[in-house]
């Protein structure tokens, strides 16, 4: 159900009011329709850290490619996503095996994003429904809270998601992610904002699991290009074991 | 003058499209191992307890160019035990589970294959993979190539090019075979392989290369449904077979078949059959569960030597794998085998610990909890009791 309220956020003037608009301005902003980005995954914890680079190309709500371009232990392992279809492909035996959509629910390589994060199978714009929730000032800064619900027919992992969206740009800062008995089970922020492309994007994502405060995992986006042409083949099994 | 500055451009142009990288792992594994009565009694097997070292690696290159590339990997595997003494009449035969697959070219015809030979030790120096391979709209290898499909981690028979190395210790280890393949990407759905394979291994070498010509095609016919299919003639048997996948929600299952018939020569043999069933469901974000069961029909001109030909020593099996994660650095595997049909039973752990960015370590340990009392299926009576630890690194 729509709620309109007053709501001011310079980025997209009047349509800001609409929350529709403004979930999909934020996903049009950071998702893009076609984006390719090189990342850097820290997963800390009080006794250990482990450092991960990816490249991840995404076109639209269908297909994702990752590739693991170190440490050396995964270095090549690439994963493909055509709809509920994945496969994984690991260059050093030649293997792809057809991997379970359930998959998507599984951490990301021992840390606390999973793969449907990586690999971006769901779409807060179109798998959730929104309304806008109280006004919130934290740290000097404006914010609105929208709920989001996931749709009957969807098929995603957190049937609700509170975010915390900036006045200001009208790009999220918080996901607040609970789960069917509507426990706060994990908290993702979005910081240190930069332009790429034309397209404003938080390059600093920090995941926090809510039941072990000691452990977290950050995703520092190095580059992200917008509006790349993809070959034709690129999301392929072709291209998936061409590495 | 003119020329040769040229040719120098044009030299450091084509250079400069090639790309080259090195990559591999070492791994160290030591294990005490544990005979059974029947193996003693009934195979000659006349030892009690032993330890067994294994030292093995492997080294990738890639060099690649345009739309081509080179890939090559040298294989060693250095084995310590006094079970590699030499024994008459019957050898010992663990050590061919504890280093399986013991053959790690499937389809061999260019040798490329060293083993030194000590008093109680094994060092072989194999190259599993040297191909060439060309990416055009389609695709064509050729060399030392693996192959690798099929979706049974277990039990994988559509595929007898590379065995699954479920039920082992070891990983990262790929068979190769010598050949040629083609791929056509027929459409986003079709993808059809075509093999032309050599053999000169089966029996020894007696002049005759033993052809294999091999379809494999995956079609998808939904986005949830997809079929493979294979056909062909190899190591003298004609054989054709299928795998069915459907992606449900939140799991996946499949099913392959695989029927052979009869040596084409003149050999005594009879028809085989295999058949599997598959399930898979990673059940929340920690815990993964896979179940495989299935149905080996056993050949009766099987002798001891070519018990790793068909791995499995079972005949009517299930087998369920679990995998959890309890901490991001340590994952258990607990999986457990058994015969339907006479009873055998093994049980199989293996605790993985990441150490570092790239080195891991495995403790492990396999126990044959039940084996059958009748002579069906031998290769049950080897099986032994084992807890072992490696080390393995990457770069």
């Amino acid at each position: 159900m729509k709620t309109k309220e007053l709501f001011f956020c310079a980025a997209i003037g009047v349509n800001a009011s609409q929350v529709d608009e403004l979930t999909k301005y934020a996903e049009t902003q950071i998702r893009g329709d076609r984006s390719s980005s090189k990342i850097q995954m820290n997963i800390e914890t009080p006794n250990w850290s482990r450092t991960l680079e990816i490249t991840s190309d995404v076109e639209g709500k269908d297909f994702a490619l990752s590739t693991i371009d170190s440490p050396a232990k995964e270095k090549g392992t690439r994963t493909l996503r055509i709809k509920n279809n994945m496969w994984n492909y690991f260059p050093k035996l030649k293997k792809k095996i057809s991997v379970s959509s359930s998959m998507l629910l599984s951490s990301w390589m021992g840390s606390d994003f999973t793969n449907d994060d990586i690999l971006k199978a769901s779409s807060m714009n179109e798998d959730y429904t929104h309304s806008f929730g109280a006004d919130i000032v934290k740290d000097g800064n404006d914010y609105k809270m929208i709920e989001h619900k996931a749709r009957e027919n969807s098929k995603v992992m957190w049937p609700k998601i509170v975010a915390l969206t900036s006045k200001q740009d009208c790009l999220p800062r918080e996901y607040h992610y609970y789960d069917k008995k509507n426990n706060l089970k994990r908290i993702l922020t979005f910081s240190e904002i930069k332009t790429f492309d034309g397209h404003l994007f938080p390059t600093k994502w920090t995941m926090m699991p809510q039941n072990d405060h000691k452990k977290m995992t950050t995703i520092i986006y190095k580059d992200v290009k917008f509006n790349v042409s993809f070959k034709k083949d690129h999301f392929t099994q072709k291209n998936l074991t061409d590495y | 003058m003119k020329i040769f500055v040229i040719v120098i451009l044009l030299s450091s142009s084509a250079l400069a499209q090639v790309k080259g990288s090195l990559s591999g792992n070492v791994e160290m594994q030591g294990r005490q191992v544990n005979n059974s009565d029947e193996a003693k009694n009934e195979f000659a097997q006349d030892w009690d307890k032993e330890e067994f070292y294994l030292y093995q690696g492997n080294l990738n290159g890639k060099l690649e160019f345009k739309d081509s590339k080179i890939q090559s990997n040298l294989f060693v595997r250095h084995a310590k035990s006094d079970l590699l003494k030499k024994k008459e009449p019957i050898p010992y035969l663990a050590p061919g589970i504890y280093s399986f697959p013991k053959k790690m070219v499937s389809r061999d015809v260019f040798k490329l294959v060293h083993t030194d030979t000590g008093r109680s030790s094994e060092t072989e120096y194999i190259i599993t993979n040297l191909s060439y391979e060309w990416n055009y709209d389609n695709r064509f290898a050729m060399g030392r190539l693996n192959i690798n499909y099929g979706l049974g981690e277990i039990f994988n028979p559509l595929n007898p090019f590379n065995q699954p190395t479920g039920l082992t210790t070891l990983n990262q280890v790929s068979q190769g075979a010598d050949g040629f393949n083609t791929t056509f990407f027929v459409n986003d759905k079709h993808t059809l392989n075509f093999y032309i394979l050599g053999d000169k291994t089966q029996d020894g070498y007696d002049g005759q290369i033993q052809k294999t010509l091999w379809i494999h095609g995956e079609y998808e016919f939904t986005e949830k449904l997809q079929f493979d299919y294979v056909a062909g003639e190899d190591q003298n048997r004609h054989k054709l077979g299928s795998q069915i996948k459907y992606n449900f929600d939140s799991s996946m299952m499949f099913v392959q078949v695989l029927y052979q018939t009869d040596f084409t020569d003149d050999k005594p043999s009879h028809p085989l059959w295999d058949a599997m069933i598959g399930y898979d469901q990673q059940l929340n974000s920690k815990w993964h569960l896979r179940f495989e069961g299935g149905y080996q029909k056993m050949n009766r001109y099987m002798t001891e030597s070519s018990f790793s030909e068909r791995f499995l020593p079972a005949e009517y099996f299930i087998a369920i794998a679990n995998q959890y994660e309890i901490h991001p650095l340590i994952k258990i595997t607990g999986t457990v085998f058994t015969d339907v049909k006479d009873g055998f039973t093994y049980i199989l752990n293996r605790n993985t610990f990441s150490i570092a960015n790239n080195i891991e370590a495995d403790i492990f340990g396999s126990i044959p909890m039940v084996k059958s009392s009748s002579n069906d299926n031998p290769a049950q009576k080897i099986i032994t009791t084992d807890i072992g630890i490696s080390l393995r690194a990457f770069f």
